[in-house]
Formats: structure tokens, C-alpha cells, sequence
């Protein structure tokens, strides 16, 4: 059925184009913007507010919540400049960055490969690896730290009981094995969620281009680096985007086992805000670093993925 | 109509009836963050025991614990405070170091006027309330629950086998650990990952090395850290470390994991105040073998054990309760309740006021009690300023793993102390 849009003798019956075009928009913005309202309003007060807040706190030598609070300028900016742990926690912050996209996502991976080529027991692999995941980060230092115990853990006593006790380490209070440590237990715990993303990836990948690769004589390896990878594209960059903002987010399980040391080993930059904010109550320095740490997280995701891109283009 | 008389005046009559129950119409609860070692039988009846008292004493009033998830040391009182989640009234590490931090911060308030309207300044030591009043310009924020006596820690019958014993100069005590070594144990146990632990042991090297005056000099700023006298104390750490006497192992070790090792007798000596007997007990070891010694020291008279205030009791600003909070601090210091505490079995704490013919159920407290008696030195963690504790407990670990020379941590340690 054709609508009527015009009178027997051709007059348009419609409106001008222009009007429609003003009356249409205004309606349908006013509408949306009613609509939208309650999440703007959210928005606003949940996650635009505090973010503003502490850029101003960034900008004052705020001690507290209760506290007077008078502006500064771009001292704590300059602190921050001049802190030696600064500098330290953010380099071990991309150390543990990379550890944790090539453990938790390279184990994610190479799990999400040995658990897709199972067929009756798949469920249950899934499952099982996917558990850790569940289990707080909190519990997981807790756990991690009795494991790593020099004395009585689990590592150390398995050594010694056969006969390899020479090889037992200080697991958290040496310096060049604390992070890589604690990342261990960290990418223990996020690993099972990079699996599922890779496996729900691995299904969607095309039989017919392994069936193809077959036919022309190719070998698993050659399977893997020419279909498999390749079909995984779009869930990798996924994958690792979300590996490298859950590494920048890392704090519970250094907090936890080694709470930054020994002597600032493992002092992240979150872990370093932490005692800036709540143990020296330094709100103004926290808040410089809180700034910097979401502004590397920005660049970082950026410009990964316009790297990404070009790589696809 | 006569349903709708009928109705109001039953709505009338309930609310007189709400009324005239004075329970009701009083009922206040008053949420107390006090031990985190509920869990266990002892100190469960010694608290609802307390509870219970108070309940009575007021009624109307509900005292509910709430589990202590920190202290102020991990940020736990302060994160708790700001977010609103905090109690009426909470017991917490303190001394000026911990105290100021939250005062500074604007989280606790000032109790002055209690001291002298609720007669406190009478229920606790003249020279403690000359150390209150003199940190604050004359503003007391804090009730000292106990005073702290941080000693070691040694096996009465492991000792008595071997015929060790701890006294004499420096030498004689490198020597004992030197032959504990050698029969295949570790001398030392310290857990410093967590902080406080590894400010138990260095506190006692360094009133060894320096004494408490010049301790009492450096933790207030008029001496520097990187003075001979601290600075011994600090190399004493890394040379015990290098020889062995301290597992650099340890560095990664927390408190709970030192206490492990000397409560299954695979280390020798532990350093800790008395509320280490608690820990002892958790762990089901025979409390009548426990021997508590203070560290030897080349200097006359200052082999004694380091402390000061070690927990107090504080009001939230936040707390919904202020006046009910001061009330349970004036019942936890009556003589009644010190005194349950004292001869409780799990009493193994130091009253913050003389308290007389005190009968403690543990043996062991009475030496406590008696090296306390000689005078308690410094213990730097809760008397260093907020601002240098995380490097004070950071330069610990460093020295024990062998990342940072004493010199350097002591300057480090120095960089961050307020200009005197």
C-alpha cells in the first residue's frame, strides 16, 4: 500500500522538505535526549564527577576527604616528577604489563588450542581451567603467597623431597624473581577468561579452510600459522587490549603477597597510589599518578589498536 | 465512618504503645572494631563478656563487633573512615607516628575534653598523658589500650637442652647465634614483607646500637638516622643477614610465616611483644615453654625492650555514636574490666596504668611485666612520621636482602623525615 502524499490535482500534501527535516530533528533529539537523560545523569555523577575531582585534587595539597584543601598548582606534578619511586613503579608497571599479556594471554591461548581439539572430556576442561577465574584476587595472593613460602610452601618442599632443595628460591624476596612471581599468580587467576575468548573465536574460524589446507598438503603447524592464527585476528587484538588494561589494573595480588617490596621490587603504580591515598593520606601526589596511570591506559589501547588496524589494512 | 474511628484510634493506640516501651524507644547500637581474633573460644568469651557488662550496664544498648579488616598501618582505618563504612568506636595500632596520619586527615576526633570531664587523665600513667598532651598542641586524640613490649621470643626447653642463654655484650649474643646456627637452625625468625614485624626486630638492633635517648632523639627529628649510633644498628641487620644469623630468605616472609617458623621450633628466637603469646596459643604451642628476653647491649642499662603505645582506642569522626563510644572507652578503662583483661588467659597486654597485684594466667607475662618495669625503649614504627614509615619498613626488608647498604637506607630513611 502506497501512502497519499499528494491531491488529485499534484499538490503535495506533505510539508516542506526543510520543515520536516527541522520539526523531525528537534522531536527526535528531544526524545532521545529524554531518554538518554537518566544515563547521562549516571554518567555524570558516577564516572565524569570523580574523574573531575580528582583532577582537581591533583591540583591541591588535599590530606584527606575532611580536609581543607588549598590549590597548588603544578607541585604535585612536579613531586610526582622528582619521586624516584615514580619512575620505578612505572617501569615495573609495563613489566608487569608484558608479563601478564604474555602469561595470561599466551597460556590463554595455547589452553583455548588443546582444549578445542577435545572432544568428550571438552566441557569439563573448559570448566576446570576457567575456575581460578573465579576465585578473588585477594584469595589468590593469599593462596600464591603460602605456595611461594621459602620455608614451607608447596614449591620449596616439593624440591626437597626430591632431592632438588638447592634449587629452591626466594621466590618474593628476590628482587629479579619478585614481579615475575606475583604475575604468576596473577595470570593464574585471568587466564581461563582469555581462553573462552579464544575458543568462542577457534568456532568461528571456517572448517572449509582447514579442509582446503589439507587438500593442499598442509601439515598442524603450517594449519596453525596460516588459518588459525589468522582467523583469530580480531579476538587477539581483543584479547590483548583486555590483558593490557587488566595488567595496568593489577594491584590485589602485589598488595597482597609482598605489599610492593621487598624494598620496592614490586611496587606497582597502583600499589603506589594506594599507600600515597590511604596509608600517607598524600591525596594531591595519588591523584597525579591516578591521572597518569588512565592516561597510559588510554594511549596504550589506542595506539595498539590503530597499529592493529594497519596491520589488517 | 465508625471504621475509620475505629482505625485511628488503633493507630493511635499503637503508637502510644511504641512509646511507653522505653526499650524501643531507646534502642541504640553502638558498633565497636575491635579484635580480629573473634574466632577464637578464649578471646570470644572475653569480649562478649565485655559486651555483655556493657549491654547492662546501658540499656537499651546493643554493642556489636564489627570483624577489623586493618589497622591504620595498611591504610584499612583510613579507607573504612572515608568510605562511611567505619564503627562508633575502634581499637587500632597507634602511637604518634600511625595517630597522626589519621588526625591529619581530619578522621578521628579529638577527645580532650574527655580526658578531664570522664576523669581519664587519672585512669592512665602521668608520664603517657604527658606524651598524649604534648603531640597535638594539646589535643588528645587517642585512649591507650596497652603498652607494648617488644623482646624476644625463645624456647624455655630448646635453650635448657643446648644450655643457651640470652645475655651479656653484643659478642656473647653473636656467638649464641653463631652455635644456634651451627646446631641447624634458624637463629632468627622475622617476617618484614608485611611491615610491622621487620620493625619489631629493628627496633630492638637499634636500642641495642643506640640506646633510647639517642632513639628518643631520632625518631623526634633532632638526631639523623645516618648518625653512628642508629646507623650501627642498621649495619648489625646486614651483617647479621651476610653471616647468616637472618635468613635473606626472610625478606619475603610475613609476620604470620616468622611466627609459623618459631612456633614449630625450626627457628630459635622471634622478636614481638606479648600479644605474640595469643599467636601461640592459636597455634596450640605449650604457652608455659615460652621465655621472653631483652636484646643484649654493649650500653649500661639499655638492654630493654622497645615499645610505647602499641593500640589505642579512637573515635571516628564518622561515628554515629560519639557519646556511646566514650562511654565503652570509660568502661573498657574501669578497674573491673582491666583487671578481667589482665588475669583472663588471654590477657597479654601491659595496663596503661599501675594496676596492683595483676595475677596473669600466662607465666611468661610476668617477665614481661618485669623488663617493662626497667623502662621501655623506642619502637621507631609507630613513632617515626607518616610520611617515612613505608620507607622505614622498606629500608628494613632492603637491609635483610642485601638490596640497600645501611648507609644508604639510613639516608634514604633520613630524605624523608619532616625538618625538625
Amino acid at each position: 500500500m502506497t501512502r497519499l502524499t499528494t491531491t488529485a490535482d499534484g499538490a503535495d500534501l506533505r510539508a516542506p522538505a526543510s520543515a520536516r527535516r527541522r520539526d523531525g530533528s528537534r522531536d527526535g533529539f528531544g526524545a532521545a535526549f529524554v531518554l538518554m537523560l537518566p544515563a547521562i545523569a549516571l554518567y555524570g555523577l558516577f564516572s565524569l564527577t570523580p574523574i573531575l575531582f580528582t583532577v582537581w585534587i591533583s591540583f591541591t595539597n588535599s590530606g584527606g576527604f575532611n580536609t581543607e584543601a588549598s590549590f597548588v598548582g603544578l607541585d604535585n606534578y612536579l613531586r610526582a616528577g622528582d619521586d624516584p619511586i615514580v619512575w620505578q613503579s612505572l617501569g615495573r608497571t609495563f613489566l608487569w604489563l608484558g608479563y601478564h599479556v604474555v602469561l595470561a594471554g599466551g597460556l590463554g591461548l595455547v589452553l583455548a588450542l588443546a582444549v578445542s581439539r577435545l572432544s568428550r572430556t571438552r566441557v569439563f576442561f573448559r570448566t576446570a581451567f576457567f575456575l581460578p577465574h573465579l576465585v578473588s584476587l585477594a584469595v589468590v595472593g593469599v593462596i600464591w603467597a603460602n605456595i611461594y613460602d621459602p620455608f614451607y610452601g608447596l614449591i620449596s618442599t616439593a624440591l626437597t623431597q626430591i632431592g632438588l632443595g638447592s634449587w629452591n628460591q626466594g621466590w618474593l624476596s628476590d628482587p629479579l624473581l619478585v614481579l615475575f612471581s606475583v604475575n604468576v599468580a596473577s595470570s593464574w587467576q585471568g587466564f581461563g577468561l582469555y581462553m573462552l575468548l579464544f575458543i568462542a573465536g577457534l568456532q568461528n574460524i571456517d572448517q572449509s579452510l582447514y579442509e582446503a589446507a589439507e587438500i593442499d598438503g598442509a601439515n598442524s603447524w603450517q594449519k596453525l600459522c596460516n588459518v588459525t592464527l589468522p582467523g583469530l585476528r580480531d579476538v587477539m587484538t581483543f584479547v590483548i587490549s583486555l590483558a593490557m588494561i587488566n595488567g595496568l589494573k593489577g594491584f590485589a595480588t602485589v598488595f597482597v603477597m609482598t605489599n610492593g617490596g621487598p624494598f620496592y621490587a614490586s611496587e606497582i603504580i597502583t600499589t603506589y597510589i594506594y599507600r600515597l591515598a590511604f596509608q600517607a593520606q598524600d591525596h594531591g601526589l595519588a591523584a597525579v599518578l591516578c591521572i597518569l596511570m588512565s592516561l597510559l591506559a588510554i594511549v596504550i589501547t589506542v595506539a595498539f589498536n590503530r597499529w592493529r588496524a594497519r596491520q589488517a589494512a | 465512618m465508625l471504621r475509620r474511628t475505629l482505625m485511628a484510634s488503633a493507630a493511635a493506640l499503637g503508637a502510644a504503645g511504641l512509646l511507653a516501651v522505653p526499650g524501643l524507644a531507646q534502642a541504640q547500637t553502638l558498633t565497636v572494631w575491635a579484635t580480629d581474633q573473634l574466632a577464637q573460644p578464649l578471646v570470644a568469651e572475653l569480649w562478649n563478656k565485655l559486651k555483655a557488662d556493657f549491654e547492662a550496664a546501658n540499656p537499651g544498648v546493643t554493642v556489636e563487633y564489627m570483624p577489623p579488616t586493618g589497622t591504620i598501618s595498611n591504610g584499612a582505618v583510613q579507607a573504612a573512615i572515608q568510605s562511611n563504612a567505619g564503627p562508633d568506636v575502634l581499637l587500632t595500632n597507634s602511637g604518634i607516628g600511625r595517630v597522626s596520619t589519621v588526625v591529619n586527615a581530619k578522621l578521628i576526633q579529638p577527645l580532650t575534653a574527655h580526658y578531664s570531664d570522664m576523669g581519664w587523665k587519672d585512669k592512665i600513667f602521668p608520664w603517657l598523658y604527658d606524651i598524649l598532651s604534648s603531640q597535638f598542641g594539646g589535643e588528645i586524640y587517642e585512649v591507650p589500650d596497652g603498652i607494648d613490649a617488644i623482646g624476644l621470643w625463645y624456647h624455655k626447653d630448646m635453650f635448657a637442652e643446648h644450655g643457651w642463654s640470652i645475655g651479656g655484650s653484643w659478642a656473647d649474643f653473636e656467638a649464641l647465634l653463631q652455635k644456634i646456627k651451627d646446631a641447624g637452625l634458624e637463629p632468627l625468625a622475622v617476617g618484614p614483607r608485611n611491615g610491622a614485624n621487620g620493625g619489631h626486630l629493628m627496633g630492638n638492633f637499634l636500642q641495642a646500637a643506640a640506646g633510647s635517648t639517642v632513639m628518643g632523639e631520632v625518631v623526634s627529628g633532632k638526631k639523623a638516622w645516618t648518625d653512628p649510633e642508629p646507623l650501627l644498628g642498621a649495619e648489625r641487620v646486614v651483617d647479621f643477614a651476610r653471616k647468616g644469623f637472618i635468613s635473606p630468605q626472610m625478606a619475603g616472609l610475613d609476620q604470620e610465616g616468622a611466627m609459623r617458623m618459631w612456633i614449630n621450633e625450626r627457628a630459635a628466637i622471634f622478636f614481638g611483644g606479648p600479644w605474640f603469646i595469643g599467636n601461640a596459643r592459636a597455634g596450640e604451642y605449650p604457652l608455659d615453654n615460652m621465655g621472653f628476653a631483652t636484646i643484649p647491649s654493649d650500653i649500661e642499662g639499655e638492654s630493654k625492650p622497645t615499645g610505647g603505645i602499641g593500640w589505642s582506642w579512637m573515635i571516628p569522626t564518622s561515628s554515629k555514636q560519639p557519646e556511646l563510644a566514650a562511654k565503652w572507652i570509660d568502661f573498657i578503662l574501669s578497674d573491673e574490666v582491666m583487671r578481667y583483661r589482665a588475669e583472663h588467659p588471654t590477657g597479654n597486654q601491659i595496663s596503661p596504668r599501675e594496676m596492683p597485684d595483676i595475677k596473669p594466667v600466662v607465666p611468661v607475662m610476668v617477665d614481661v611485666f618485669a623488663a617493662a618495669a626497667k623502662g621501655v625503649g623506642y619502637n621507631p614504627s609507630v613513632y617515626v612520621p607518616g610520611s617515612a614509615t613505608d620507607t622505614y619498613f622498606q629500608v628494613i626488608q632492603g637491609l635483610i636482602g642485601g638490596q640497600v647498604s645501611a648507609a644508604d637506607g639510613m639516608a634514604q630513611l633520613q630524605a624523608k623525615m619532616p625538618a625538625p
